[in-house]
């Protein structure tokens, strides 16, 4: 790749030119807007579909530590199980604990929340997204959430609790074989705060979103 | 003008520069990167949930080949900053908002600058020195 012939390399010695400089490659920017006002136009459409909950947005973090938190969670296909994340070699989130961290791993098929608020601490400022405080409520699909802290005021309907956490099969997640595991057909959650450690996959409508930066997080 | 053998390395990386959009490139390997970072998943986690979750690292990880080859095959330019802007575009709603917005912008940017530059351009004029020469003329 590197040994492809460079643009304007034919006269393999160029002549200085007298006056203005040797000829060199630059942006043309009338040519640059060809393709930048289109692109412009994309981005606050898909902007614009995002807040009005038209268009379905995936999320995948780890790493970081952030929280969720939503007034109400309905949901169908709900599991839980226990686990280990562990994180990237070297990872300065790691701390004391060896890179690992134990988590509660909690998957929902289909979820409705109502004034989602989510929050990552970058040190010294949050970035926050909320979403969902209208009347429309977000939407999520396969959320996988891996977290340390869960709190909330939770019911269930049809919860088998004591399965082994690879024969789970009301959500899409499987747990590692011999695990303490417990599934239920719908789950209904008020108030609830979670502190992630990943959120994987999680198809979000996000109606009304809105995107910035805050001194507190949720 | 320095002898060919005798010039700097400063000098050398100058002209590099000037044969390729090297802006455009480096903006758009950064704007994937960016996005590669904010989603560190595990990739055990990744491999539960199959292709649907993999489209969130294939598109900054094509940002980021896209901007190497803007810079390492400038000929192929059009083609690359075109997709560059589309799978750019695509990593709002696949990667966390486009790395939240940072990555996508960084992405959209490189891949406009990558598309509107031009080889052999003449000398840019600063503006001062048009009007001197218009008063002049």
């Amino acid at each position: 790749m590197a040994s492809s012939p460079d643009l304007s390399s034919t006269d393999p010695n160029p002549a200085p030119e007298p006056a203005g400089g040797v000829r060199r490659g630059r942006v043309r920017y009338r040519r640059a807007a060809v393709l930048a006002v289109p692109a412009t136009l994309v981005a606050a459409g898909l902007a614009i579909l995002t807040a009005e909950g038209a268009l379905g947005v995936q999320f995948a973090i780890s790493g970081m530590p952030f929280t969720v938190t939503a007034t109400e969670l309905n949901g169908t296909g709900f599991e839980q199980f226990g686990g280990l994340d562990n994180m990237a070699d070297g990872s300065p989130n790691a701390g004391d604990t060896g890179g690992q961290v134990l988590v509660v791993t909690s998957a929902i098929k289909s979820a409705t929340l109502t004034k989602l608020c989510q929050s990552v601490d970058l040190g010294g400022t949050n970035l926050l997204i909320k979403a969902g405080q209208g009347r429309t409520k977000v939407t999520a699909t396969d959320l996988t959430t891996d977290s340390t802290e869960l709190s909330g005021n939770a019911s269930f309907d049809h919860i088998e609790i004591g399965n082994d956490a690879s024969t789970l099969n009301k959500a899409n997640a499987r747990g590692p074989i011999g695990v303490f595991s417990q599934q239920a057909d719908t789950v209904h959650i008020a108030n609830l705060r979670q502190t992630n450690y990943a959120t994987t996959a999680g198809v979000f409508k996000l109606p009304g979103l809105k995107l910035g930066f805050s001194d507190s997080g949720c | 003008m320095a002898e060919p053998g005798r010039r700097t390395a400063r000098a050398a990386f100058r002209d590099w520069r000037g044969r390729r959009p090297f802006w455009g490139g480096l903006l758009l390997a950064l704007g994937g990167a960016e996005i590669l970072l904010t989603e560190k998943a595990s990739l055990k986690v990744v491999m539960h949930i199959g292709m649907q979750g993999l489209a969130g690292y294939l598109l900054p990880a094509l940002m980021l080949l896209l901007g190497l080859l803007v810079l390492f095959n400038p000929a192929q330019r059009l083609f690359y900053s075109i997709v560059g802007v589309l799978v750019s575009l695509g990593s709002w709603l696949t990667s966390n908002l486009g790395g939240f917005f940072v990555g996508l912008l960084l992405g959209v940017v490189g891949s406009c600058l990558a598309f509107g530059w031009l080889p052999d351009q003449e000398a840019r004029v600063s503006r001062r020195q048009r009007r001197r020469e218009r008063a002049g003329a």
